[in-house]
């Protein structure tokens, strides 16, 4: 790794949190990760894989709020530098031998980092105490929150890109010599772990009241990715028999699938009913503008999907 | 008494610096203690200054008022916002306990539709867009969402004009809107998981017992019954664990993790 990488993949670290807190641009998650990480190290497919298989790993645990939640991003950013510049590392097995542990080891600064804000918190309360505010002091204060923030993923990155490769390359060897049953095992680990992330949005979402969506998504997807896969591997087949068949077929489109839930998505919202009435019984005509506006902006929501 | 009632009225550069903090430092200052308290006095600070003037003791008692404990979603933060600075405009300190009742009434149910949305739905379905596209090593899936995201944050931007100019009534009208909307975009999120599944869990059978003079090939087996059932049963699984008590999904992934090493190792179950 040369010095320049490790510098802009700590800047990123040190940036994407700051992201994740204000703008979400979304290049804060991890599949944004793999995207900017792959594109450092120059080898944006392997950072694409990485960050894809932590994305769907973390789909589900997704709070704003208080909790603090398993880092995925920090976890790419350190499993896509280790997989492309370490001999023997796969990215399956950097998922679940680097990111995850990562990932997990990250809660405990995101706590820290929260808790040092409590001190800033503090200093404001102390400025507005004083018989002369200093107003720019107390903004100043609030955006001080940034620094412990930054920090808490920057530090990391950087004493583990900087000082930690030869650890990775001992474990690779390891894993890929003596170790090899291990080396396996994480493989599999990497292509299972998504599963545990469809689980969380599961307990998340209202899955008994939608259980025939669930039921319709997975078999039209395992209907028609074994029909498209099948038929890759035919038109594979018959090309390299006949010089004259040049048909490509390509792999199942998920935006395609994408685009069946989002009709079903449109029925479901055409058939709630809206309560008008408790609006207009109040209604001046002030509020039903604000009724129809606000309906202009939720079909607007829609569309944002649709893309 | 009545003389005492400001008489600013925000402009639109007043609105536009609201959203330019909101956007860039609303959390910034996010602590243990009171959350999200010093931000949002941050995003409303130089209007707090405007309405009530610099150094009376009106100003000081709402600066303290803003500093007490806050948390919503970041999402709909300046919604709140709005109501609060409609009702400072015309009352002054003597809406202070309206404003503490807005603020405080609103934050929770404004986090829960906030985070059911935009930390679970959008992130399932356009995360999961571009998790698919990325394992084939094509960057447009996350394009796309950062597209969708930059959307976002231009309604983010306007509905703090358009809570000031409603009123609270806004809210009442809005929830019933919204929990419909939050109901439809469950529909494509749950259908979403099920394609999900039939993809993105790539595990096969590698198991081959030997029955008599017969190798018996599982997976294959399993495939006439329905392709992908192993991918579902795992799902199935991890869904039955988190629903145990003291289950949280750091565990459940490191549960996950060993039994993959253990089954992967003894060459049970393999990658596709």
């Amino acid at each position: 790794m040369a010095w320049w990488q490790i510098l802009l993949l700590t800047l990123y670290a040190g940036l994407e949190i700051l992201d994740e807190l204000q703008i979400y641009s979304s290049l804060n998650t991890p599949v944004g990760a793999g995207l900017i990480a792959g594109l450092i190290m120059g080898d944006l497919p392997t950072g694409l894989f990485i960050g894809a298989s932590m994305q769907l790993t973390v789909l589900g645990i997704g709070t704003f709020g208080g909790a603090s939640r398993i880092d995925a991003t920090t976890g790419t950013v350190l499993a896509t530098a280790f997989s492309t510049s370490i001999k023997g590392m796969s990215p399956q097995t950097a998922i679940s031998s680097i990111a995850v542990p990562v990932a997990a080891i990250m809660i405990e600064l995101d706590v820290l980092a929260r808790f040092a804000n409590t001190y800033f918190s503090h200093r404001i309360d102390h400025l507005i105490d004083q018989d002369k505010i200093n107003y720019k002091a107390v903004e100043r204060n609030v955006l001080y929150g940034a620094i412990p923030w930054s920090l808490s993923r920057a530090v990391p990155v950087f004493i583990a890109l900087a000082f930690g490769q030869g650890l990775v390359q001992q474990i690779a060897n390891a894993l890929n010599g003596d170790l090899l049953w291990l080396g396996n095992g994480l493989t599999v680990a990497g292509a299972t772990l998504p599963a545990v992330g469809f689980a969380v949005l599961l307990r998340y979402l209202p899955v008994k009241r939608h259980a025939a969506y669930l039921i319709l998504g997975f078999t039209i997807t395992t209907l028609f990715s074994v029909l498209f896969s099948g038929m890759q591997a035919l038109g594979t087949g018959l090309s390299a028999v006949n010089k004259g068949f040049t048909t490509i077929f390509n792999g199942l489109p998920m935006l395609a699938i994408a685009m069946l839930g989002l009709a079903l998505a449109i029925l479901h919202y055409k058939n709630i009913p809206i309560n008008k009435g408790t609006a207009q019984a109040q209604s001046t005509e002030s509020q039903s503008n604000s009724a129809s506006s606000s309906s202009d902006d939720d079909e607007g929501e829609i569309t944002d999907d649709e893309l | 008494m009545t003389n005492s009632k400001p008489k600013y009225k925000l402009t639109e550069q007043d609105f536009n610096q609201i959203n330019r903090r909101s956007l860039f430092g609303f959390q910034l200052g996010w602590n243990y203690e009171r959350m999200q308290n010093s931000g949002y006095l941050y995003t409303i600070l130089p209007q707090l200054r405007k309405i009530y003037g610099d150094d009376t003791p009106e100003l000081k008692e709402m600066m303290k008022t803003h500093m007490q404990f806050f948390n919503t979603s970041n999402f709909f933060n300046t919604i709140i916002t709005g109501l609060d600075l409609a009702v400072e405009e015309n009352e002054g300190i003597e809406g202070k306990d309206t404003v503490t009742g807005i603020k405080v009434g609103l934050m929770g149910s404004f986090a829960a539709i906030g985070d059911s949305i935009f930390a679970s739905l959008i992130p399932t379905i356009f995360g999961a867009l571009a998790a698919s596209m990325a394992t084939q090593g094509n960057p447009v899936g996350v394009i796309i969402w950062v597209i969708a995201c930059l959307l976002i944050c231009v309604f983010r931007w306007k509905q703090l004009h358009f809570a000031y100019d409603k009123g609270v009534s806004l809210v009442t009208d809005m929830r019933d809107r919204l929990n419909a909307l939050t109901d439809s975009a469950t529909v494509l999120g749950v259908f979403m998981v099920g394609a999900l599944v039939a993809t993105m869990v790539n595990i096969k059978f590698a198991w081959a017992p030997q029955i008599g003079k017969v190798t018996m090939n599982v997976q294959n087996n399993l495939d006439m019954i329905l392709p992908k059932l192993l991918p579902a049963a795992v799902v199935g699984f991890v869904y039955w664990l988190l629903g145990k008590k003291g289950m949280t999904s750091t565990k459940a992934i490191f549960i996950v993790l060993i039994l993959c090493i253990v089954l992967g190792g003894l060459g049970v179950i393999a990658k596709i």
